[in-house]
């Protein structure tokens, strides 16, 4: 017997062409994604670390980019929290400038360091909420919302630190600031045997955050919820789902955990500036896209961001090691994005022809369960 | 039956203009914002804002921010936006002077040549986008990423000075009737677009597009042509604006373009442009244009740090969205209210179908 | 057969499949237009005739299959080249730009221009020309967003008459407009037939085929079960056998004899809605089935918005056990007097589409599924889904099986699933059988009556009269955002059409 029900995809299917908001995307969510990123980061380490030795430096060359890695993975998490539900914050370098103001403001009053970072935090994740608020209450676009906050962050954060210190920038010696940002494992000994010198402190603060994302989303009811309102917002406001309040939740947990990268960044270079966070829009959509998070909401992959994000530091690694100068740095990070953007595609319209293949042959659509694979 | 038929008609027709009367309240709102920005100006400079000097500079510094804010405006007309137009224009500029300065291309060439860059980046992103089928916004970062790239493989961190094209230097520093001719060039600009937006079969077509990609669709028009099109007329004015550059300021460098972006979306935004596409308003970019540099000259003349402008204007794309959008169609998150006879035409009011 | 240009039909369709992913929508459909009648297509929601007007007009490929237009094999690529090639139509929705004038819009697609520039006075004089025929006086220069959507149906209808057709595809052209509008457009129909046009004209209201259609064919599950039948020849049992097989005759209909003693499960006294409902009363008790049937527009699936808190209730009371409850959103129907809502619409509101079928048949219990730091318990999670898969026998490979794979009459289940799931006690399933294939819509049924019989008050919305009549218990009959009336249903179906039918026309009867 063949499946007998035609979907209207007919309307849903011309809309595409403006507007890809489909859903029919489950395809792409493959898990070999994140394989093919691990493989390919490999042969990368493997084939820069053979041509130029100076790679393995732990103090100037892998220190700081693991240094990178962790602070953009915080990064790439904050794009990821709001692509979840098929949104965007076009304003994480602000939010990231704020974390960081906020922090710099608390601990230059004498605030200790834990205090001072969850200002930042906290300062982040007000200005996501405000986003949250004017998306869910005014009803408006947020890549309209995001970008205007972010215009309006571009001209406050200066602003405020103009007015708060004498120069552009706030350099404070909280204790424990210097170690979170600039300690590697090999200052941290247990009796005579220290850690690794290439591995930076402010990597564990990293995979910790990213361990309490991924448990968020995939063991929590909060998460979960999140979750099925990017799958569908209509569905979930009729499924008892309070939608309002998740998608606030959720541009407040993007700008929290754009604060904290802006933190983390300031630590790590010991001075607080409003260019905290300028480079933070495009490694932001990279690192997600690249682990297969979906632009359209619904899924998210947090290891994938961070080996998305990983991929993106050692390429711009390599470079640098290679003599490549900022120029074809852009050039090829664009490039990447493009690419990326574009085997979602291909992948997607292979799955909808080996789909429509099943059905043309008479049986009911293929039903392989590793497509459907959903988990954080 | 036909008491039926007129009594709807008659409510019709009492409604009619409502939609346009928006939109022309809103003009009517710019128009007032830019008299009071003047006066005050005026009044705080003892007059010296009106003098001669000071009504060139004003202008001199405005020809860009329109063209460039009509050039988001082409794409925002078929519900995308182009995140690449500071980029665009930079490269395209870039560009031009280096062939100009090292190549020894002649002047009028060169001009052509910033224009018809400008042209190719925004069709290849038309392209790009209608080939990923994916947000224009998306596809935008990345190209502007590369294309700034490239600006800066071009120039390096030096700066191309205009010496080698005098002949569009001395157009720049023409002042017809006192004002600087490469302001009445984007007005002319303007114009142009008005009238083509109302009356050429192609940009009715991209509006028709943006309104209703399926309605379009139905009536065998191809969204994939309008997408292209839109972008490549948002690219065509990116050119133009990169061209006024070359025209207007002392040389090209790598920093040309950085600071567009705010401006492109504040003067479209502000002027009543619907983001969900479907209408323009060329006025009403125009007129937010000169809004925006009036709060420049403003934060100027109070000698205030320049953040205090990027402040001021984020706060009120901020608020012109959050308010403007209340009245409009709920195109957003959640639609749950389908249209029932009682409300469907208040709700479905977009003041988008003028061209102001 | 060989391709003549000479040929009897206007328009021929000689085993036309089309396949999307997942599903077979034609299967070698055939159709026969002859110039200056009016043919029907009929077939139930979902038996692809939209699909194939897609096809016709140029929206969508067929698979296999040949199109004839006088003759001539055609491809459509795009819909100019089907209005090219005289195959006009006014399509399902409404589809319109709302930002342009009433004669833009009719002229959409085919706008006259001079040098590319478009020639405003012939696009208004085209408009008013197919304005005037539908005795639709209306300024072409209206904005469109000033139009109610009766009068955007109108618009709909003259922009099909713009370019000129030999053939003319009606796809449900008088869901949303008055009798009376119906009537001038079937004028101008026959108008355009005795100019030797032919006209396919696609509806559900059987009363309007029968009055003006001289032959028809039938679809039904994606197949022609019935071609080029005249309609003289045969009576209206026999075309709504074809149109839903034999299956939903024969199906047994229980002895229902519902307690309604008790104090009602929901009661509505006098509600009025910020949508314009007014006075509605209405009550279901426990182990009732209560249908309200009205026409598209009626103001049906409104009220149940109303109900959930997601529409203002203005006026009158609501009663959920006797007492009166004032609804703020889903989350409050649900746990506070757990009425759940089966969507209308389950492709956009009733499912998550691209996640599980667990994690679609879990969502109204995620919170009784955690503990108490909000952690979900798997396992809990896991037998909870199971047990509705089993229970509602729905058919997947596993519980991870991603919904959107799902035929519709199994999609429906888990969209029913997610209340049961949620014990709710009243359930209001908003056209429960709407794209659901034929053979699945009695077990259905069933599910519904085994429901009502474990005590819930389950009230059904729908517009398919032979539905309410073989699955409620009482009809309340909803015209105009009003409950004109109730009737007990005795489950037969003449008898039951001409009360209902009654009760439809009564306002408007009163108003006149």
């Amino acid at each position: 017997m063949t499946s007998t029900v035609p979907r209207p995809t007919v309307t849903r299917r011309i809309d595409e062409r403006i507007n890809p908001s489909t859903k029919e995307r489950f395809g792409s969510a493959l898990s070999d994604n994140r394989v093919g990123l691990v493989v390919l980061i490999a042969l990368l380490v493997v084939a820069i670390g053979s041509a130029r030795p100076t790679f393995w430096n732990p103090q100037f060359v892998m220190g700081p980019m693991l240094t990178n890695i962790a602070i953009y993975s915080v990064v790439g998490l904050s794009q990821m929290a709001v692509l979840s539900i098929g949104q965007m914050n076009l304003a994480v370098g602000g939010m990231a400038a704020t974390g960081g103001l906020g922090a710099a403001i608390a601990l230059d009053h004498g605030a200790p360091l834990v205090v001072g970072m969850v200002v930042g935090v906290i300062a982040g994740a007000a200005c996501g909420a405000v986003c949250g608020l004017l998306v869910t209450r005014a009803d408006v676009n947020s890549f309209v919302v995001t970008l205007a906050m972010s215009f309006a962050l571009l001209g406050l954060v200066p602003a405020v630190y103009g007015w708060v210190s004498t120069g552009a920038a706030i350099t404070v010696d909280t204790p424990g600031l210097a170690e979170l940002g600039r300690w590697t494992t090999a200052n941290l000994c247990l009796g005579n045997t220290c850690g690794p010198a290439g591995v930076p402190l402010l990597l564990f603060l990293s995979i910790a955050t990213m361990v309490v994302v991924a448990f968020g989303y995939a063991r929590t009811r909060v998460g979960r919820e999140t979750l099925l309102t990017g799958s569908s917002a209509q569905a979930a406001l009729l499924s008892a789902i309070p939608v309002g309040r998740r998608v606030t939740s959720v541009h407040a947990l993007s700008g929290a955990l754009a604060g904290l990268a802006g933190v983390m960044l300031g630590a790590s270079t010991g001075s607080f500036t409003p260019s905290i966070g300028q480079e933070f829009l495009i490694p932001s959509f990279l690192g997600p896209i690249l682990g297969g998070t979906l632009l359209v909401g619904g899924y998210v992959s947090v290891l994938g961001t961070s080996l998305g994000i990983a991929l993106t530091v050692l390429i711009r690694q390599g470079l640098l090691l290679f003599g490549v100068g900022i120029e074809g740095l852009n050039i090829l990070l664009g490039s990447v994005l493009l690419l990326a953007l574009c085997t979602d595609r291909i992948r997607d319209v292979m799955s909808q022809r080996s789909r429509l293949r099943a059905s043309l042959q008479g049986v009911p659509a293929s039903e392989p369960s590793s497509e459907g694979k959903v988990a954080a | 039956m036909s008491g039926d038929t007129t009594a709807a008609d008659r409510s019709a027709r009492a409604r009619r203009w409502s939609a346009k009367d928006l939109l022309r309240r809103q003009t009517t709102t710019l128009v007032f914002v830019v008299i009071v920005g003047v006066v005050v100006l005026t009044v705080q400079s003892s007059g010296g804002f009106l003098s001669r000097i000071s009504i060139e500079t004003f202008f001199q510094f405005l020809a860009i921010p329109v063209v460039i804010g009509l050039a988001q405006m082409a794409t925002l007309a078929v519900g995308q936006m182009n995140l690449a137009v500071g980029a665009i224009g930079g490269f395209a500029a870039c560009l031009a002077g280096i062939l100009m300065a090292d190549a020894g291309l002649p002047v009028w060439l060169g001009a052509v040549v910033a224009v018809l860059a400008g042209l190719a980046c925004g069709l290849i992103n038309g392209v790009i986008v209608v080939l990923t089928q994916i947000n224009g916004f998306i596809v935008t970062l990345a190209t502007m990423t590369i294309l700034s790239g490239v600006q800066y493989a071009l120039v390096g961190t030096r700066t191309v000075t205009s010496d080698a094209w005098p002949q569009l230097q001395s157009l720049g520093s023409a002042r017809p009737l006192g004002v600087p001719l490469i302001f009445w060039l984007s007005l002319a600009i303007a114009g142009l677009l008005s009238l083509a937006y109302r009356h050429a079969l192609v940009a009715r077509k991209m509006l028709a597009s943006g309104g209703n990609p399926l309605a379009a669709t139905l009536s065998g028009i191809s969204n994939s042509r309008s997408l292209i099109a839109a972008h490549g007329l948002s690219g065509l004015l990116c050119g133009v604006a990169a061209l006024l550059v070359l025209c207007s300021l002392p040389g090209v460098n790598k920093s040309i373009g950085g600071d567009w972006l705010l401006p492109s979306f504040a003067a479209p935004i502000i002027g009543g442009v619907a983001l969900t596409g479907g209408g323009v308003a060329v006025l009403g970019t125009v007129l937010a244009a000169t809004i925006v540099r009036l709060v420049d000259t403003a934060r100027a003349a109070f000698q205030l740090d320049p953040s205090w402008v990027n402040l001021v204007i984020g706060a009120v794309v901020l608020g012109t969205v959050a308010l403007g959008q209340a009245n409009r169609r709920p195109k957003g998150l959640v639609r749950v209210r389908p249209t029932g006879p009682s409300r469907a035409s208040t709700s479905e009011a977009t003041p988008t179908g003028g061209v102001a | 057969m060989t391709t003549t240009t000479s040929s009897p039909w206007a328009l021929e369709v000689r085993a036309v499949s089309k396949a999307f992913p997942g599903v077979r929508a034609l299967d070698a459909v055939n159709l026969r237009l002859a110039p200056g009648e009016v043919h029907a297509l009929l077939g139930e929601n979902g038996a692809g005739k939209s699909t194939l007007i897609k096809i016709l007009t140029g929206i969508q490929t067929a698979d296999t299959g040949q199109i004839l237009v006088g003759g001539t094999e055609r491809v459509f690529h795009s819909a100019h080249e089907a209005t090219a090639a005289g195959i006009g139509a006014v399509h399902q929705e409404r589809n319109v730009v709302t930002a342009f004038t009433v004669a833009e819009n009719i002229a959409l697609g085919n706008t006259p221009t001079r040098h590319g520039r478009v020639d405003w006075r012939a696009v208004r004089d085209g408009a008013r020309r197919v304005l005037d025929m539908l005795d639709f006086r209306i300024d072409p220069d209206t904005p469109m967003n000033r139009l109610s959507p009766a009068q955007t149906q109108l618009v709909e209808i003259a922009r099909g008459l713009y370019a000129d057709s030999a053939v003319l595809l009606l796809d449900e052209p008088t869901a949303s407009i008055s009798d009376n509008e119906s009537g001038l457009l079937f004028d101008v129909v026959h108008r355009l037939t005795d100019q030797g046009r032919a006209v396919l004209f696609v509806s559900h209201k059987l009363e309007e085929v029968f009055a003006h259609c001289r032959t028809a064919t039938v679809f039904r599950d994606g197949r022609s079960v019935a071609e080029a039948v005249q309609l003289a020849d045969v009576d209206r049992d026999t075309v709504v056998d074809l149109l839903v097989g034999r299956t939903l005759a024969k199906l047994d209909v229980p002895d229902r004899a519902p307690d309604r003693t008790s104090t009602p499960a929901i009661e509505l006294r006098g509600v009025e809605t910020e949508r314009g409902h007014r006075s509605v009363d209405l009550s279901v008790h426990r182990g009732e089935i209560v249908g309200l049937y009205g026409l598209v527009g009626a103001g049906r699936t409104e009220l149940a918005h109303a109900l959930l808190g997601l529409d203002k209730i203005t006026g009158g009371e609501v009663r959920v056990s006797g007492e009166v409850v004032r609804i703020k959103d889903v989350g409050d129907a649900l746990s506070r007097h757990r009425i759940g809502y089966v969507t209308e619409d389950r492709k956009a509101e009733g499912l998550f589409l691209d996640q599980t079928v667990a994690r679609n048949l879990t969502v109204t219990v995620l919170g009784q599924l955690s503990n108490r730091w909000g952690v979900l318990r798997r396992k809990a999670a896991r037998v909870a889904a199971d047990e509705y898969i089993d229970s509602l026998d729905i058919r997947v490979s596993s519980r991870d099986q991603i919904v959107g794979q799902l035929s519709g009459g199994n999609q429906q289940k888990v969209s029913l699933g997610k209340w049961l799931a949620a014990r709710t006690d009243i359930l209001v399933i908003d056209e429960p059988t709407v794209g659901i294939d034929v053979r699945t819509k009695g077990a259905f049924y069933r599910l519904i009556w085994d429901l009502a019989d474990q005590g819930k008050a389950v009230l059904v919305i729908s517009s398919d009269l032979a539905e309410m009549v073989t699955l409620v218990d009482t009809i309340a009959v909803m015209q105009d955002f009003e409950v004109t009336g109730h009737v007990a249903n005795t489950h037969d179906y003449d008898e039951m059409s001409k009360a209902v039918i009654r009760l439809v026309h009564r306002t408007s009867e009163n108003v006149a």
